[in-house]
């Protein structure tokens, strides 16, 4: 089942064009990375899958409805800009948008005692949360969107302002809601973090899609590249699309950049090597990051356009 | 419609909990506090006592029953307010001339004329005015035949302090020493008003006159006649029940309410704006807007914000009404009457809606200005004209009310319908026609209605936005751009 279809949906503020025909779909079940350099679109995206804006053409459809606050019982939500009623204490805020999403005021209060511990917060359930850390405030907005059992979680950016440990704890967290079976989508544009999480992804630029698809797939648009260190000249091996020699050859050994033909296997050349006397003294494999693959797609930092 | 619900009351506990709320609750009780604590500070000198010698053995009774005639035609004046208050039958008139007042005196005081008014159980009991002087004998250890100088040396210690009267021990403001022959001589150490020392001179002049008109060959009861003669004087009091004191008395409460109308508009308008402001400037909006509609986000803190001005107005009313019925004081003694006065319920549902009205018109606007402004800072650009737009036109209808219930401006200002709840509720205690009521009123319910459109639509649009705030054509084109 496909839990997020959008198609050609476009959204414009004046004569900026935020989202420009965008066109993807999430299947029910794992994690979904939706990749963007900053003005990319990707939360005006999310904020159109919300229904909190509309798109000025095209559809969405979200958990098979149209996006509306109905779908809000089934929805986890951490948006990228984070506030908390700075009054409140940290149980009545999760309480109150447990509330918000549909759940009785027992279950509220039940599941958030649950999350608190979970995340390490129940000894500050009763405290305001003007009185606590920016990491320990962010557990608990997580803790608002996990309130509800989400079936599909929406991450904007959740990784920023986060200490490694953190999102090291929300990392754990992002892949335990998806072993659980919910759908996880989040948005970043810090690409290590969809190379560690994500089953799929989509690249958008400028409001633009620019890929879709799986890690694999991503990095299957760049060739592999090579280092060995050989004897003899390895230009001529079946799958090289060229070598070029790195430094002095030193006691008769020379390093080499290899790249690979596209879809060339890296397997392949070193079997090809060992089963034909190819003497190699090294074969270190460097496969395209995620960067690679965004910097090779868009052609440029990973820093939107936006006015 | 539970969302709703559950924006109001997370609203309305966050606003009750603060101390701004607080503060803001006792302001009333404050002000009934500071108004009993002044009236008690502002109230005439206690009973003060003199001491008067008198050489000639003529003046000092005469004097004493001029003080006891002025004392008593107080007391008559103030019967016959209190009457008029509770439509009882008045006593006589205190400004009819020593004649009634002696009168008065005749038909045995004010505890006579109490009983006359047979006013139901449960009328707040007549206070008699206190005496302002209190004639004591004086001291054994001051000379009377020794001249008014070896009297007034021997009295000065006196009159640095009180002395024992027959009800206590009272301050010792004045004392006099009248001769046989010559001028009569006054200390005083200025604790008491010049009023006696008037007497004094008052009677003097009439005994010197007397004398006058006898020595020149007047009779002593023609002469006496003469002296005490007066020009006719017929004062056309209204009936009670009307004119303008009744009317000024049934203006208390709605005035009262355009005060608290305005006051607990501007004080929750104020903390609305500034927990809108909250959550746009901590992004928290983004997260509840994934939940709720603004729709519903809207409506959720006008109601909160409801509550917590009902809240407020049901403490200070309170406040209010103990102070009227618990306690006495100045505003004890206006209340008791005017709230006796709103004897008509259509009076009251009229009152409550300008009230809700009125409330729901300026939240309205609070609440956009929220909306558009990412600080505090923002919000005084939109705050000082709307507030000094609603709060200075106000105060002046309501003076203008005070003067002239139906001048132009109070008329006018009914029919503009910003101002309809307060003009309205400031005029309804001087009667207002039903038709003026149903009129204004559909206009108001017309404009509320129409300004919850046009301003939830900029609210709508506005909540997400984190430029400048618009000038007026991008707010114009907000109010005006249909979803």
């Amino acid at each position: 089942m496909t839990v997020l279809v959008l198609d050609q949906v476009v959204k414009r503020f004046g004569d900026f064009t935020a989202v420009g025909g965008l066109s993807f779909s999430v299947p029910e079940g794992g994690i979904f990375g939706f990749l963007g350099g900053n003005g990319a679109g990707k939360t005006t995206s999310v904020r159109m899958m919300l229904d909190i804006i509309h798109p000025d053409s095209g559809r969405i459809e979200i958990l098979g409805r149209a996006p509306s606050r109905t779908n809000a019982p089934q929805i986890g939500f951490l948006p990228e800009e984070r506030g908390l009623y700075r009054l409140m204490t940290v149980a009545d805020t999760v309480i109150y948008f447990g509330r918000l999403k549909g759940l009785s005021a027992a279950d509220a209060t039940s599941r958030t005692a649950a999350l608190l511990e979970r995340l390490g917060l129940a000894q500050w359930a009763k405290t305001t949360l003007d009185k606590l850390s920016k990491g320990m405030s962010q557990k608990v907005q997580l803790a608002t969107a996990l309130v509800n059992g989400p079936r599909l979680l929406i991450l904007d950016e959740p990784f920023s302002g986060l200490d490694p440990v953190n999102q090291g704890v929300l990392e754990e967290i992002v892949l335990e809601m998806a072993r659980g079976g919910a759908t996880v989508i989040f948005s970043t544009h810090v690409m290590q973090h969809a190379e560690r999480l994500s089953d799929r992804l989509l690249l958008l630029a400028r409001g633009r899609k620019v890929f879709e698809g799986t890690q694999t797939e991503a990095r299957a648009l760049l060739p592999a590249r090579l280092l060995l260190t050989a004897q003899a000249d390895p230009s001529s091996l079946p799958g090289v699309s060229h070598a070029v020699a790195i430094g002095a050859r030193q006691q008769g050994w020379q390093q080499w950049d290899i790249t690979l033909a596209p879809g060339q296997e890296a397997g392949s050349l070193l079997q090809y090597c060992t089963g034909n006397g190819f003497a190699l003294r090294g074969f270190d494999l460097h496969k395209p990051s995620l960067h690679d693959v965004f910097l090779h797609l868009v052609g440029g930092p990973l820093t939107g356009d936006k006015p | 419609m539970n969302r709703v619900l559950l924006v109001a009351g997370r609203d309305y506990r966050q606003i009750v909990a603060t101390r701004a709320f607080k503060i803001t609750l006792l302001i009333v009780p404050l002000m009934i506090a500071i108004s009993a604590g002044a009236t008690s500070f502002l109230r005439p000198p206690a009973t003060v006592a003199y001491v008067m010698a008198d050489a000639s053995g003529r003046v000092a009774p005469v004097i004493e029953h001029r003080l006891e005639l002025d004392y008593q035609g107080q007391v008559l004046r103030d019967l016959s307010t209190y009457a008029r208050r509770w439509n009882a039958p008045e006593p006589g008139d205190g400004w009819a001339g020593d004649a009634a007042v002696e009168r008065f005196i005749r038909d045995g005081g004010a505890a006579t004329a109490l009983a006359r008014m047979k006013l139901p159980a449960g009328t707040p009991a007549f206070k008699p005015a206190v005496r302002p002087y209190l004639r004591v004998p004086v001291p054994g250890d001051v000379p009377t035949d020794r001249g008014p100088d070896a009297f007034g040396r021997a009295l000065a210690p006196y009159l640095a302090g009180d002395i024992q009267t027959g009800e206590g021990k009272r301050a010792l403001a004045v004392a006099l020493y009248i001769p046989a022959q010559g001028p009569a001589r006054v200390w005083t150490n200025g604790r008491a008003s010049g009023a006696l020392i008037g007497v004094v001179q008052d009677e003097r002049t009439r005994l010197a006159r007397l004398a006058t008109l006898r020595a020149n060959g007047v009779d002593a009861a023609t002469a006496a006649r003469i002296e005490t003669m007066q020009a006719p004087l017929v004062v056309s009091a209204p009936p009670p029940g009307g004119g303008r004191e009744q009317m000024t008395v049934r203006s208390v409460v709605p005035l009262g309410l355009v005060y608290l109308l305005l006051m607990s508009a501007l004080i929750t308008g104020g903390m609305m704006l500034q927990g809108v402001i909250e959550e746009r400037s901590n992004r928290l909006l983004e997260a509840v807007l994934a939940c709720i509609e603004p729709r519903e986000m809207m409506l959720g803190k006008l109601i909160g914000l409801g509550a917590v001005g009902l809240t407020i107005l049901a403490a200070w009313v309170g406040c209010a009404l103990f102070a009227a019925f618990a306690i006495q004081g100045a505003m004890a003694d206006y209340l008791r009457p005017s709230l006796a006065a709103l004897n008509q319920p259509w009076m009251i549902l009229a009152m409550i809606f300008y009230f809700f009205s009125g409330y729901l018109l300026l939240a309205m606007a609070y609440l956009t200005i929220g909306s558009l402004s990412n600080s505090m800072q923002d919000a005084q650009a939109y705050l000082m004209p709307v507030t000094m737009g609603v709060l200075l036109p106000v105060m002046l209808m309501v003076t203008s009310t005070l003067q002239n219930p139906n001048g132009w401006l109070p008329q006018v200002m009914s029919w503009i319908p910003v101002y309809t709840p307060f003009a309205m509720l400031a005029r309804l205690g001087t009667g207002v026609s039903v038709p003026e009521i149903l009129g204004t009123g559909l206009l108001l319910v017309a404009f509320v209605a129409a300004e919850m459109i046009l301003l939830g639509r900029v609210f709508r649009a506005s909540l997400l936005n984190t430029g400048q705030p618009p000038k007026l054509g991008a707010f114009l084109k907000l109010m005006l751009r249909r979803e």
